[in-house]
């Protein structure tokens, strides 16, 4: 449908129009709308309920195993999501501590409601950018470009661009055993019609399924039986801005807690498994293996007689708390005695049960990695519509495809980050490139560049990328650069400042299990040694300076993984010499005559935008890669 | 695919020389300590400080302990100006197999990977040093190339390794998803550190992976062929052994010493086994040109074989045979030699128990006696060839014929040992499973697996995880 289509039905009308229309106001709307308005473009935010905006209806926790690297990513972008977790926390931790600076993950409980709220009120302030409560059931486009949007209100609006973020609200329908409604997460309202207009526009379009556990009210719980889990305060807040100003984690932290199942629960799950919809057939949709429900570990995994469920604070004020490890789609009745079978729960309230939930998305091999429809010019998705799963995996995406509806509105090139730039490129790429058959979580095994890619360092590698946009300010900028010289003076210093053997010397290493070296070494050799870091060698380090946590951090993991670091970055060298050789859109893969058929019909399908990307895809194999170099250059000489 | 690659250019077991050629920014300093120049036309010291189309006699060395594997000339070209557009090294060495194999091992080690099929040609081409009206032949270059890559990969051979290899990468990404299990999932407890079981699990896959790569050996000669080279004074009988092996007269033999005056060439299958013989001209003394030039190619073609045969007759000068043979052990190789007392008919040589024992001197310790006539001694010379084949092979059960794969092999199992150190010095859990991905990538680019997917799937299955 086109505009005036649009116009000539009853009742419909020009509401406005606008450079960016964002669909859908949760973690990837949210960002989007915000890049697009941050970057001076008029945008609008249409949410199907204004109290939900950036709704945590699953587990309200921010951050954990790759997804900490996502939000430190998002904010070095200059997102929003981190500033945002930061206030809301009621709980932090580091994840992963003696595992490795590659894999320190940080990760927060959140507030619920306030998380909520604080995005909200945020959001209202941005300039450029409107809010608007509506149902969007229409893409208008013209000629394989989109134009406008129309709500269910049959307003009417006009945009250069639109970017869909529907979550798992499209179509959606909610299942409790047998009992099926027609409804979004936690009873909000679902998105009808719009996934119908996509597909009409030639989209393709998948249908997915996943699951929130069942949340119970503390005040009937015996804390007694459960393990508590406490926070931790010597961790930097999630924005490096936050960080840099000397902002710490919250004070008065919030307990999580855990247990495990009880051979009763496992009775109560095998004695009803044929009501589970899962095994009767009722759900279609393809689940998350990383995510089963209950009923499914126990089914899956036989030779395990219990689970580990965590029970985790929805905020500081309310008593509803979350069992995270127990999602279910089994009858409520089923549900209330699995939840009484476990340690300190016998005596549990429901507030609200737990489901599993069916949603329309697109499919995300029809997208190019700037998140833009190959089908529709100017229509960006971002978020669950485009096969991920979780809050830091939308997030990451909404702000890629903000930027770059911005970026086509302003007519300037794509802002593409590559594999061995972030998480978010390991993320869009696998996404666009190999599509997904279940919704996609972000791992940190999923990276080749792991030990390049730390929660410590997202600002080194994108700040820059961010302020050349124009989403970091220049005066955080220079906050930044200034620490970025900080960390090279003291790398430097500790390179080129020699110690003698000395009794110090030697206590210190002895605490770390080393031996006194034979001659002078210098501080930089000393902290390669395993066990010793900076803090330990303080004792010998007469001109140390006071400096901030985040560059003696920063500098001791340059040190310590130095050799490991540079075959890494040698194989980023590599990687990025075929990122760089870019495949024109409007090559004829048929044509190329030393190409495989099968290499000929999947790139044809694909068209990846440079030749990293097309060796990614299954089905193209080295000599095909060969081959297209071959091409490209025979192509650049004919052209000269 | 970029980096610095290597193959042989000449083929495979037919020529004296054989060209070994590297490309890539590796090729020149990256290789300084494998050459020890000897002559040269300017002043280099080493190879990366030669200028280029500049040609130097080194001898090639292993750098790890400073054997020298061979006389070589190596050729420099540099950066724009070779075959492939990049930094270039060419090594003209002996064409034995045993020394291609040390290079390659060598090479190898020092991080230069074997070329993909068609590379030095389509580098060449990419970088403007084919014309544009060869694009088309560069295309399909690659793509028979690879076709004759896959016609491998399809094969008996390829499909057992392949078995093999996918056993270790079961093994391997077990491993790896036990540490990223604990890595990606720190929450649940119900997932204990597995370090020792990691540690078992990779030192298990070394296991499999150093006997796999040590078969290409013997698994080389599948492609290529066993060779052994007759040698030994003239008329010692070597023809009429040859003719004895084969079945038929090839050499012509008389009692005139010198009557095989060039090298003779003759495959046969003993045991199921492909074998050259070499019926080399007697190395001797001589003012005939013609012959000379044959003794000298009865060098190289000892130098080049695996196996060395060393004839001796009844009427044979102790001191000249020991002379000979002190000259062969001295040609820059230790190529296996045994001694055959021929003509058992005619009776043993006098001298035979003081050629032994000066023998034995040069390492030459096995001897056997034989009459062509009578027949006695030729199955023990077949079982001798025979045996000597089964003593290249690993405990491996499965060969590799392909020296790309042996390449990769070689790395994959030593990165693996990195990663057992890394374990044991107690640095993090990411940089051990950086270095066992790492490992995964090169026995993936013989199995064609991308680690990226395997490991995810490999989680998935095997741990019970979520929220």
């Amino acid at each position: 449908m086109n505009i005036k289509e649009a116009l000539e039905i009853k009742d419909s009308f020009m509401a406005g129009g606008y450079d960016v229309a964002v669909v859908g106001a949760g973690h990837a709307g949210c960002e989007a709308a915000h890049a697009c308005a941050k970057l001076g473009l008029k945008t609008v935010l249409f949410t199907l309920y204004l109290d939900s905006i950036a709704n945590l209806p699953c587990n309200p926790s921010i951050g954990g195993t790759a997804k900490g690297q996502l939000v430190r990513e998002i904010d070095a972008l200059g997102g929003i999501m981190g500033k945002i977790a930061d206030e809301c926390a009621i709980q932090m931790r580091m994840l992963n501590r003696s595992k490795g600076p590659a894999v320190y993950s940080p990760r927060a409980q959140m507030d619920r409601h306030r998380y909520s709220d604080v995005m909200k009120c945020y959001l209202e302030k941005v300039e450029n950018l409107d809010i608007r409560q509506a149902h969007v059931t229409d893409l208008l486009t013209e000629e394989g470009a989109v134009t406008g949007v129309m709500t269910e209100s049959r307003a009417v609006y006009s945009a250069k661009a639109v970017v869909i973020c529907s979550g798992t609200y499209m179509e959606s329908r909610t299942i409790r055993g047998g009992v099926i409604c027609e409804s979004g997460p936690d009873g909000l309202p679902r998105s009808v019609g719009l996934s119908a207009s996509l597909s009409e526009a030639g989209i393709p379009i998948l249908r997915f399924k996943t699951g929130t556990p069942v949340r119970v009210n503390s005040s009937r719980l015996d804390f007694d039986q459960m393990t508590r889990q406490d926070g931790e305060y010597d961790i930097p807040p999630f924005s490096y801005d936050n960080e840099m100003h000397g902002k710490t984690v919250p004070e008065d932290q919030v307990p999580c807690w855990s247990v495990w199942t009880t051979p009763v629960t496992r009775e109560v799950i095998t004695e009803n498994m044929d009501r589970s919809p899962l095994y009767s057939g009722v759900i279609t949709g393809i689940g998350p293996r990383y995510c089963p429900s209950i009923e499914d570990k126990f089914m899956r995994f036989k030779d395990k007689d219990r689970h580990q469920i965590f029970v985790e604070p929805m905020g500081r004020q309310t008593n509803e708390m979350y069992l995270q490890g127990f999602s279910t789609s089994l009858p409520e009745d089923v549900q209330v005695k699995m939840v009484r079978s476990l340690p300190g729960l016998s005596e549990a309230v429901i507030q609200r049960s737990a489901y599993a939930i069916e949603y329309d998305l697109v499919e995300p091999l029809s997208l190019t990695p700037a998140l833009e429809s190959k089908v529709v010019k100017g229509l960006f998705t971002a978020g669950q519509i485009n096969g991920s799963s979780g809050y830091e995996e939308a997030a990451g995406q909404g702000i890629i495809a903000g930027i770059n509806a911005a970026m086509k509105v302003l007519g300037k090139d794509p802002v593409i980050l590559d594999r061995s730039q972030a998480y978010i490129g390991v993320l869009v790429d696998d996404l666009v490139t190999k599509g997904t058959s279940e919704p996609y979580r972000m791992m940190t095994s999923r990276a080749e560049y792991r030990l390049f890619l730390r929660q410590d360092n997202a600002d080194t590698r994108l700040t820059p990328i961010g302020h050349d946009i124009g989403l970091i300010e220049d005066e955080r900028f220079s906050l930044f650069e200034e620490k970025m010289r900080l960390i090279e003076e003291e790398t430097e210093r500790l390179k080129s400042t020699y110690i003698g053997p000395s009794d110090t010397l030697k206590e210190i290493l002895e605490s770390a299990g080393s031996v006194l070296p034979p001659s002078g070494i210098s501080l930089a050799d000393l902290l390669k040694r395993p066990k010793v870091t900076y803090e330990l060698i303080e004792g010998v380090d007469k001109e140390r300076k006071p400096l901030p946590s985040y560059v003696t951090k920063a500098v001791e993991t340059d040190i310590k993984y130095e050799g490991y670091l540079k075959l890494e970055k040698e194989k980023i060298e590599k990687f990025s010499e075929l990122e760089s050789r870019r495949l024109p859109e409007d090559t004829d893969y048929e044509k190329i005559e030393g190409l495989r058929l099968e290499a000929r019909q999947k790139l044809n399908k694909l068209k990846p935008i440079n030749v990293g990307q097309a060796s990614r895809i299954s089905g193209v194999s080295p000599a095909d890669i060969s081959v297209l170099l071959v091409y490209l250059e025979m192509k650049k000489r004919e052209e000269k | 695919m970029p980096g610095t690659f290597c193959a042989c250019s000449t083929p495979m077991g037919q020529s004296g020389i054989a060209v070994i050629r590297i490309s890539g920014p590796l090729s020149g300093t990256g290789l300084d300590d494998c050459f020890k120049i000897i002559r040269t036309s300017g002043s280099a010291k080493v190879i990366s400080q030669m200028e280029g189309y500049t040609a130097a006699l080194a001898d090639f060395t292993d750098p790890s302990d400073g054997s020298v594997i061979d006389r070589v000339v190596v050729t420099r070209f540099t950066a724009p100006h070779s075959y492939t557009g990049e930094d270039m090294t060419e090594i003209s060495c002996h064409g034995g197999n045993a020394v291609k194999q040390e290079i390659f091992r060598v090479l190898f080690e020092k991080g230069i990977r074997p070329a993909e099929p068609g590379e030095f040609t389509k580098t060449a081409f990419v970088n403007g040093k084919l014309a544009l009206s060869e694009a088309e032949a560069v295309m399909n270059v690659i793509k028979s190339e690879s076709s004759g890559a896959l016609k491998v990969s399809n094969s008996q051979v390829f499909g057992k390794l392949n078995s093999e290899l996918s056993k270790v990468e079961e093994t391997l990404y077990k491993a790896l998803s036990l540490i990223e299990m604990i890595v990606e999932f720190p929450e649940h407890d119900d997932t204990p550190a597995n370090t020792d079981r990691v540690r078992k699990m990779i030192s298990s896959a070394i296991d499999v992976l150093v006997p796999l790569k040590d078969s290409y050996a013997q698994g080389r000669l599948l492609a290529d062929r066993l060779k052994v080279a007759l040698a030994g004074k003239p008329n010692s009988g070597k023809s009429t052994l040859l003719n004895k092996l084969t079945g038929f007269d090839r050499a012509i033999v008389t009692d005139i010493p010198g009557t095989t005056r060039d090298t003779l060439d003759q495959d046969i299958d003993i045991n199921g086994i492909p074998v050259r013989i070499t019926d080399t001209a007697g190395i001797r003394q001589t003012d005939d040109a013609i012959e000379a030039m044959g003794v000298e190619r009865a060098r190289s073609s000892i130098r080049e074989a695996d196996l060395c045969l060393f004839l001796i007759s009844p009427d044979d000068p102790a001191d000249e045979v020991i002379e000979q043979l002190s000259c062969i052990r001295n040609s820059g190789t230790d190529i296996p030699v045994e001694l055959v007392f021929t003509k058992s008919d005619m009776g043993i040589n006098d001298a035979s128990e003081e050629i032994s024992r000066k023998a034995e001197d040069l390492g030459i310790e096995k001897t056997m006696v034989i009459s062509a006539l009578s027949d006695e001694g030729i199955d023990l010379i077949r079982k001798e060839i025979s045996d000597f084949y089964d003593s290249l092979g690993s405990s491996s059960s499965t060969v590799i014929i392909s020296g790309r794969h042996a390449g990769l092999l070689a790395l994959a199992s030593d990165k693996l040992m990195e990663a057992v150190n890394a374990l044991d010095d107690g640095l993090g859990e990411d940089i051990a499973s950086s270095v066992i991905r790492s490992a995964l990538e090169d026995i993936g680019s013989i199995t064609g697996k991308t680690v990226s997917n395997e490991l995810v799937n490999t989680i998935f299955s095997d741990f019970c995880i979520g929220k």
